[in-house]
């Protein structure tokens, strides 16, 4: 059967748009919620056309880089996207989120990342479980 | 001797017993170790030994049982054993990938699974105890499983309005309408668009009959220099042609393009352009450009699209509200043109086209440019040389128009349309297979693909059907099947009809002279009013809160954009200043927030220190730079500020700065909690920001002539 029939959404690998990244509902929720939001900065090209990222300094991280973005734990990434950059020692052109988007939207926020991160995200691994999967 | 008989007996009857009893006790073993062989049994014992090697056992197992588990709502008729085997379904701690199915915990989703089951949404038998029982049709069950890539059509049985969750649901309705699928079925919540296909009534005064022969058979190709087919009308991706394809013989297309050139209702009046202006104009080589400039700046492609050839490649580019243009200098009667572009609804009293103020001048440039760039002089080199139609033509021609179904979609005098021309499909994603006919085809059995066939090729599934071919990108078509799941009639559980959400309906109805010039110009094709109008452009309910009364005016005497990225596409109309005041005052006095109190604005209170303050918020501890320019520098997401003192009002600002999403849904600006006097500082500031009139706004309209309309979500922003 069509793997696609039992994805909830899909996305074109950014890098290589032969690819198709399959998305989960959390993973779906999370690309709508990045086109709306994030992908204004955190992209090279959006719906609207040319990218604002390069009028920042310093250059945000586009958000399937996951030579960066892989290293971050998702308790980090759930902070700055909370509290904004000032709050973690970072830019303060990362603004807060916490009070636009709900604690869930944030956690969907980066379940899309991780799907679409290259090179591709591998969550920490639970101890001594022989049930892993396939 | 007796008793060695009886022994004897004995021990026969003995050996009988014996066997007796062994195959009682293994017959009565059978079912226990059936039982316990169970599918589900399986599952459960898999479970335990999986929670073991979790660090969080004790957890997982609190509420376990080695019995079936159901979830129950009686109201809803929900008896649903699904978690029987998908036991950990609310642990949060097993969402990831790597736990293994059916162990994993369901998405976070808006609504709780203790509450609602699992087959409201997923469709299945919820009191099966066995996993193809549960999940795939079988001979005693008929409902499988819905793909997930279709799920969102559960959201849309209860939800009849839009969700922001489910975009594929969204555009599957929003299919249903613009494809005009009401016209011959009957559709749950989908209204009758008010504008349907053409009005034909007057047809046979703009164009030929060669012509709608032509695009019977095939309607709209581009071509390129040689003949070869470089688009089929429309973009893969974006919108399909609304008319779709009816496979007519030739015979037909004869006839019903000669009843179609019979109608001619009230003949044009042509326009009589000023002799000087034509005198002045008609010689002159640089006639066609300036038509194209007109052409540009009066932003037609907000509305309509083209084909352009750019670098040896052909696309569309354009909006979808009115008809593709790219080669309707060889389709329509010049005639027609005109006094089509002059008073658009002197011909379509409802056309949704804007009434502009022309002047000769621009009408006559406009209309050369379009005879002479918008044109295919091969358009009709297949068509067959098509005379005056006969009595016997004109005749067939009428009965092909009622059998079809014409009448659906186009308005002709004396031909009521018929509503139930297709069948009812208000339940049809509801349909046991039992239920659908498939015919000669060779398509999978389910509902499913039932659908797609019948809409990618009705014949196929029902030779005598009537319905036309519609091609449709794999996308769409997945939207629209969606949206015909979502429909599965009344529902039979008197708790789940409590449950259903209705659709919201805006109300807005303007009346006296605003009501005049808003009709002229169509506002609500593009703009929002109280719920009421367009996507294309922002939402204006609460503009007369938001922008001074003189940048109104002039904004609507000549548009310009706020935003670096977004494409401008409200047309210049040449509005008087009388019609420019009317709407700012309307905007001014009734389309006003009740958030924004102007009263609580103390204007004199802004002191140099307190501009100086909001500065210092603005660049250093905000950093909205990021998103906003301030004169020359400054990010592309949020409007140019740099004139946000003639703009905005300082009540708008400060109850922006407060809750933005409050003031407009679904906008991108970052809510922060800021202090009130924070607030009232960056009012401060930002009122200081002032442009003298002229300068962005000539540069813009003298090289307006950006072509590219990208997809752009104005109205969210």
């Amino acid at each position: 059967m069509d793997p696609q029939r039992n994805a909830y959404g899909s996305e074109a690998d950014w890098n290589d748009a032969q690819r198709v990244v399959l998305l989960n509902y959390q993973q779906a929720q999370g690309k709508r919620i990045f086109y709306a939001q994030c992908v204004w900065c955190h992209a090279d090209s959006t719906p609207a056309g040319p990218s604002n990222r390069s009028n920042l300094k310093p250059i945000p991280a586009v958000m399937n880089d996951g030579t960066v973005l892989n290293a971050e734990s998702d308790e980090y990434l759930q902070n700055i996207i909370t509290l904004g950059g000032s709050a973690v020692s970072k830019s303060a052109m990362m603004p807060p989120y916490g009070q636009t988007l709900t604690q869930d939207e944030i956690r969907e926020v980066i379940a899309y990342t991780r799907a679409i991160a290259q090179p591709p995200y591998q969550p920490p691994a639970h101890p001594g479980s022989k049930y892993t999967a396939k | 001797m007796q008793a060695e008989a009886m022994g004897k007996i004995s021990r026969r009857l003995r050996l009988t017993l014996a066997v007796a009893s062994i195959s009682f006790v293994i017959a009565l073993a059978i079912s226990p170790v059936k039982d316990m062989l169970r599918e589900w049994k399986r599952y459960k014992r898999d479970y335990v030994s999986f929670a073991q090697t979790r660090p969080d056992t004790k957890r997982l197992l609190a509420n376990y049982s080695p019995d079936i588990d159901q979830i129950w709502i009686p109201e809803m008729g929900v008896v649903d054993r699904c978690t029987t085997c998908h036991q950990g379904i609310t642990q949060p701690s097993l969402p990831d990938q790597s736990v293994p199915q059916p162990f994993r915990a369901h998405p976070p989703i808006p609504h709780r699974v203790r509450e609602w089951g699992c087959t409201v949404c997923h469709r299945g038998q919820g009191a099966a105890t066995e996993v193809a029982e549960a999940h795939e049709t079988t001979l005693a069950w008929e409902q499988p499983l819905l793909p997930v890539r279709y799920i969102q059509a559960s959201c849309g049985t209860c939800h009849r309005g839009d969700l922001p969750e489910t975009p594929q649901l969204n555009r599957g309705r929003q299919l249903l309408g613009t494809l005009n699928c009401v016209g011959c079925h009957h559709l749950q919540g989908i209204e009758r668009s008010e504008m349907l296909g053409p009005d034909l009534t007057n047809i046979g005064i703009k164009v030929s009959r060669q012509w709608i022969y032509k695009w019977l058979k095939e309607p709209r190709t581009v071509t390129d220099s040689s003949g070869n087919v470089t688009l089929n009308g429309y973009d893969s991706e974006g919108t399909p042609p609304r008319m779709p394809q009816f496979r007519l013989t030739e015979l037909e297309l004869r006839a019903l393009s000669g009843y179609l050139s019979t109608l001619q209702g009230n003949p044009v009046q042509a326009v009589h352009f000023d002799p000087r202006v034509v005198a002045a104009w008609s010689k002159r080589p640089d006639l066609v450009d300036q038509g194209e400039l007109r052409f540009r700046q009066m932003f037609c492609s907000t509305c309509h699209s083209f084909a352009v050839t750019r670098a040896g490649e052909t696309e569309m580019i354009g909006g979808d509200i009115g008809p593709e243009l790219t080669k309707v200098g060889s389709k329509v009667n010049p005639d027609w043109l005109a006094a089509w572009l002059r008073d658009p609804q002197s011909y379509l009293p409802h056309s949704r086209m804007p009434r502009y103020q022309w002047t000769d001048e621009d009408l006559y440039q406009v209309t050369q440019y379009i005879a002479a760039k918008l044109n295919d002089a091969d358009l009709l080199s297949g068509v067959p040389q098509l005379g005056a139609p006969t009595q016997a033509e004109i005749q067939l021609g009428r009965r092909l128009f009622v059998d079809k179904g014409c009448a659906s979609c186009h308005l002709v005098e004396g031909i009521a349309p018929q509503h139930d021309l297709g069948p009812d499909l208000s339940a049809e994603g509801g349909k046991d297979l039992s239920q659908l006919e498939f015919g000669q085809s060779k398509v999978p059995r389910n509902l499913i693909t039932y659908i797609q066939t019948k809409i990618t090729d009705p014949t196929s599934v029902n030779p005598s059907a009537r319905m036309p071919f519609y091609r449709l990108a794999p996308a769409d078509l997945d939207a629209l099947t969606t949206a015909l799941l979502s429909m599965t009639g009344t529902p039979a559980a008197s708790g789940l009809q409590k449950l259903i959400v209705p659709r919201t309906e805006g109300s807005f109805r303007p009346a006296g002279e605003f009501n005049r010039v808003y009709e002229r110009y169509k506002c609500s094709e593009c703009h929002q009013f109280n719920g009421v109008g367009g996507t294309l452009a922002p939402d204006l309910s609460y503009e007369g809160s938001r922008a001074q009364r003189q940048w109104l005016i002039s904004f609507l005497k000549n548009p310009q954009t706020l935003r670096p990225t977004l494409v401008l596409r409200m047309p210049q109309f040449n509005m008087t200043d009388q019609e420019a005041a009317i709407l700012a005052d309307y905007l001014g006095v009734v389309l006003n927030s009740p958030l924004v109190d102007p009263s609580k604005i103390d204007a004199k209170s802004f002191s140099p220190e307190k501009v100086a303050l909001g500065k210092q918020l603005y660049e250093v501890k905000y950093q909205c730079q990021s998103c906003h320019t301030i004169g020359s520098s400054g990010g592309y997401v949020g409007p140019n500020l740099s004139n946000a003192g003639n703009w905005l009002t300082p009540a708008w600002i400060a109850a922006w700065l407060r809750n933005a999403q409050a003031l407009v849904p679904g906008t991108i600006e970052p809510r922060r909690s800021l202090p009130e006097d924070e607030i009232q500082a960056l009012t401060a500031y930002l009122v200081t920001l002032r442009q003298s009139g002229k300068s962005p706004t000539k540069a813009r309209v003298r090289n307006g002539t950006s072509f590219r309309a990208g997809s752009e979500s104005g109205g969210q922003q």
